[in-house]
């Protein structure tokens, strides 16, 4: 009876011996089947799913040269739906073959441990050894294997050790990572230094020198590539850009010996770069200055293409704001806020809504904020001006002079005060912000309104003449206009009326500044006119370079930096 | 078809967590034209409470279940059943948390962080467990954890892992634990709960990384028992010190026991102790000296430890976000990195001072000095004392599971003759009733 039960028994196990290795074989072969569709998914995600995109991206680029393109719009769209889809699609299927492949796996998993179970045979004991002996020598081995983990650990100590630690010691008394306002105004920061009125709060300016002489000449060095910005100071480096056709460059300069520090490049963005940009010779391929926020420095090219730096000539980012559409060539400079990069980026006829001002986080150049606006194409450069207290960034294109709050592009004032090609950049003296529409007026507006301020905030319209591209300059008091072609007229800041008009009858570009009590005057040839500041005009000196100028000089601390057609001079007094 | 089992679960353990990766991959938003904007992002509402009671009571039910079953009924089968529904529940249900093992870490904080209110379900799933223990032994570990779960699961063909790499292996654990406590406290980081190995599988979603470590130690399992548990653990090594007190606990034989030598491979986690047998007179002497050195290696090694600590204060901070932050804005300010990272545009997107910045770090700094130093010090008190228990003689007479060491598995009830006669008698006073 026992017998037969025995065998039973042994009969049953192999039954159900036979069965679980069914069942785990079956398990198995379902998870290798979804295995295999798994790694066919993760083959297509990684290999098709780029591709596409690719193309995607390659689309996207030949719709920005052809923007009118419905069809190649409409394709993008689709292959766009198509490529989102595709990537839901797998994914899903993943999830679902994941739970297959997991549910195949268990069953596989535990009819393999009941198969084991049926064959597992009793575990008989091995011999018996030394118990003391084995004992003895485990405990040995127990204690080296913990001093040698003791030593992992000390070596893994010692590898974190090596990473060390970032030192604040020294910093943290060093302030925000941007200079403030009264750095900025003891520096030349940006296209006419602080504010962008071309004044200098230093006065100890040269009067004297020659550039065919070498008087007055503290150095001159070659500037490697064209370009018609000025330069931008900041201690002891003085920065500029070029660039032709080809290449877009930063120059860093020691403003020491002139020496050429480093060179950064700018790329071009494809779209510019295949665009063959034609562009006005006044304008060039390097019309923008740059500006600096004081621990960083920005250049934008008429590309659109635009890049941060920081003093020692690292580019921290690069990014395209797109090929702008501007008759003339982009041309207006940049300025900064904090560690913003302001930007006002005006294009095509103003209906189209192309135009922006960007706020560009200095450290990344991520956009902090943007602000759309229905202007045109304008070649004035925004400024920063302090009103009451509070900041607010100025721009000027036909036909409003904008007010914005820098913080985050809100708009705070605008006046109708401009029109036609507009080119010299608003300043703000004597409490108010002057813009000027080319050959026809000056406008006082004060900037303390809210909204469309035209027939509220006009303190007075001068409308007998203004310059074309040359901006104001201002002590306060007076404001003089520099027409390019020579034509100098001084105005009461109070109230507009004309004190007096000079006519130089020489070619200018570059904008008048105020040192002190002077007003300096850099004609297009290189000759600077220095004349008193005051209601009758009295020239003290003229001073030859002996090379064609077009960019606005820098006054910082004794020196003047003036860039020519192909050298940049720095003037002061001989070491 | 152990083999055949190690396979298929070896391109399980590797494609599940790679094709649930993917989950991760996230597209960029469209270019609308069209003026739509983009909903805000909003956050999910916080856990109902009520489904923290029923953690909570579930988690109490499964401890006293799983207490009835190891000690009283002693049945493996019963235990496996547990030990599956608990991976169902607090695995795959619930998702791997709450957890009792990263509820340390809630339990730290809340010590350490006035402002730190312990969520009622992290509380009751740090002490229970705790409390069992001290009565029952690792009645937690062997049916309820779901991280011992899982890896109970996998286990196919279980090798020995020797002795001595055991004991040197259980010093990741301590390590683990004092990181984990010192991270808790000064308010770095869960790190228990981010290096989870096998979270990423009950949510079938996860980081990449952590999801291939997951993987590794399912792998491990297949051969090596509970991986995890033995030499990872932070929990257990607190519930090994609790078991070495407990009342009852897991016992080989259910009265007394024969010396059959039976159950010597029975554990495969290495916990069963055979008798010891006496040592060699000159044995004695030389350990008598060796325990005198270690008892010395004490107090050095605590001092170097905590020295070692505190100098590792800057990188072991590293760990803190506002650190990290001030790092990386410092270095990017020197012009030391390129470009910027999401934690340093956040920052300058508040408009505070980088000084203020700064000024935090450094307080966080020293403070991971004192933290530093205390969890140097301990380790090297694991160290000295791991040597000292080492130098020293313990007698045992019967083969037992380990105090600290078992798992409560109930495998090795099985190979007992003694535990076979106990339930041929129970079958026949059953028949007899």
């Amino acid at each position: 009876m026992t017998q037969a039960r025995e065998q039973l028994r042994v009969r049953d196990a192999g039954v159900a011996y036979r069965a679980a290795r069914t069942t785990a074989i079956v398990g198995a072969v379902f998870s290798g089947v979804f295995v295999v569709l798994l790694i066919a998914n993760l083959i297509g995600s990684a290999i098709i799913g780029p591709a596409r995109e690719l193309t995607l991206d390659a689309m996207k680029l030949q719709v920005q040269k052809d923007p009118g393109n419905e069809a190649l719009l409409a394709e993008i769209r689709q292959l766009d739906l198509r490529i989102r889809r595709n990537r839901l699609w797998r994914w899903e299927f993943g999830r679902k073959a994941s739970y297959m492949l997991l549910a195949s796996a268990v069953v596989m998993l535990v009819s393999a441990k009941l198969a084991s179970l049926f064959v597992k045979g009793p575990s008989w004991p091995q011999p018996a050894s030394d118990v003391s002996e084995t004992q003895i020598k485990e405990a040995r081995h127990a204690r080296w294997a913990v001093v040698g983990g003791l030593a992992v650990l000390a070596a893994c100590a010692g590898l974190l050790w090596t990473r060390g630690s970032v030192d604040f010691g020294q910093v943290r008394d060093q302030g925000p990572p941007y200079a403030s306002m009264q750095e900025k105004r003891e520096q030349w920061h940006r296209f006419r230094g602080p504010g962008g009125a071309g004044v200098s709060v230093y006065t100890n300016m040269p009067t004297r020198w020659g550039g065919k002489t070498g008087e007055g000449i503290v150095w001159k060095t070659a500037i490697p590539l064209p370009g018609r910005n000025s330069p931008v100071v900041w201690n002891d480096r003085v920065f500029l850009s070029g660039a032709d056709p080809n290449e877009q460059r930063v120059y860093c300069f020691d403003a020491g010996d002139g020496k050429l520090l480093w060179r950064g490049e700018v790329p071009t963005a494809p779209v510019a770069a295949e665009a063959e940009l034609d562009l006005m010779e006044d304008t060039g391929y390097a019309a923008c200055t740059m500006a600096t926020d004081g621990r960083r420095v920005y250049a934008i090219f008429p590309t659109g293409d635009v890049a941060g730096f920081d003093f020692k000539g690292r580019r921290l980012w690069y990014k395209s704001l797109g090929l702008p559409d501007n008759v003339y060539g982009y041309a207006a400079s940049l300025d900064t806020y904090k560690d913003r990069v302001l930007i006002q980026y005006d294009q095509g006829d103003g209906s189209e809504g192309k135009s922006r001002v960007y706020a560009l986080d200095g450290l990344s150049g991520r956009v902090v904020w943007e602000t759309k606006r229905q202007l045109p194409n304008a070649w004035t450069s925004p400024v920063v001006v302090e009103v009451e207290g509070q900041y607010q960034f100025v721009t000027l294109a036909d036909p409003y002079a904008v007010a914005y709050d820098p913080e985050d592009g809100s708009e705070i004032w605008r006046a109708e005060c401009a029109g036609g090609d507009v080119a010299p950049s608003p300043i703000c003296a004597g409490g108010f912000v002057f813009a000027i529409e080319p050959y026809a007026q000056l406008v006082a507006i004060k900037p303390t309104g809210q909204g469309d301020v035209t027939e509220t905030h006009i303190a007075w319209r001068m409308e007998e003449g203004a310059p074309d591209i040359c901006s104001p300059v201002s002590d306060g008091t007076y404001i003089y206009l520099m027409e390019s072609e020579g034509y100098l007229m001084c105005c009461n800041v109070a109230d507009g009326k004309m004190v007096y008009e000079h006519d130089l009858r020489e070619s200018f570009r570059a904008s008048p500044s105020i040192v002190g009590d002077k007003l300096y005057l850099l004609e297009m040839n290189g000759t600077m006119h220095i004349a008193e500041v005051g209601p009758e005009y009295n020239e003290i000196a003229q001073c030859e370079l002996g090379e064609e100028c077009y960019a606005s000089p820098a006054f910082v601390n004794g020196r003047i930096y003036i860039r020519g057609a192909e050298h940049l001079y720095c003037i002061g007094q001989n070491p | 078809m152990t083999r055949l089992a190690c396979l298929t679960t070896l391109a399980m353990v590797l494609l599940v967590p790679s094709l649930e990766a993917m989950g991760e991959l996230r597209f960029p938003p469209p270019d609308f034209e069209s003026g739509y904007e983009f909903p805000e992002t909003t956050v999910p509402p916080p856990q109902d409470s009520v489904q923290e009671y029923v953690d909570a009571a579930v988690f109490l039910g499964a401890l006293l279940l799983a207490s009835h079953l190891i000690l009283r009924k002693r049945s493996r089968r019963a235990i496996f059943g547990l030990v599956v529904l608990s991976l169902l529940y607090f695995g795959f249900w619930r998702k791997g948390c709450i957890c009792a093992i990263g509820a340390i870490q809630n339990v730290t904080l809340t010590v350490f962080d006035s402002d730190y209110a312990i969520p009622i379900a992290a509380a009751i799933f740090f002490i229970l467990p705790l409390v069992f223990t001290l009565f029952f032994g690792r009645t937690f570990c062997g049916a309820v954890c779901p991280l011992g779960a899982i890896q109970d699961i996998v286990l196919v063909r279980p090798v020995k892992v020797p002795r001595w790499l055991e004991s040197a292996l259980r010093l990741i654990a301590y390590t683990y634990l004092g990181a984990a406590v010192l991270f808790a406290a000064t308010g770095s980081a869960f790190v228990i709960c981010r290096y989870d190995p096998f979270i990423g599988f009950f949510r079938l979603s996860g980081n990449w990384n952590i999801l291939v470590f997951g993987a590794s130690l399912l792998l491990i399992g297949l051969f090596v028992g509970r991986p995890y548990c033995r030499f990872i653990c932070p929990y257990g090594v607190i519930l090994r010190q609790c078991s070495r007190l407990s009342k009852w606990r897991v016992t080989i034989t259910p009265n007394e026991c024969i010396q059959c030598r039976l159950c010597e491979d029975a554990c495969p986690f290495g916990a069963i102790r055979e008798p010891t047998a006496d040592w060699p007179a000159d044995e004695y002497r030389i350990a008598k000296k060796r325990l005198a050195l270690a008892l010395v290696l004490l107090p050095i090694l605590v001092a170097a430890g905590g020295w070692a600590g505190q100098a590792l204060r800057g990188p072991l901070a590293r760990v803190h976000r506002t650190v990290r932050t001030a790092e990386r804005v410092r270095l990017e300010e020197m012009g030391e990195v390129e470009g910027t990272n999401d934690f340093s545009d956040a920052f300058r997107a508040t408009g505070r001072a980088a000084s203020e910045l700064y000024g935090e770090a450094l307080v966080i700094r020293r403070r991971f000095a004192i933290g530093g130093a205390l969890l140097g010090a301990f380790v090297g008190f694991v160290v000295a004392g791991k040597l000292i228990t080492l130098c020293v003689r313990r007698g045992r007479n019967d083969y037992e599971a380990d105090r600290a060491s078992c798992l409560a598995c109930g495998r090795c009830y099985a190979y007992c003759p003694k535990e076979h006669e106990r339930l041929k008698q129970r079958t026949e006073a059953g028949r007899t009733r």
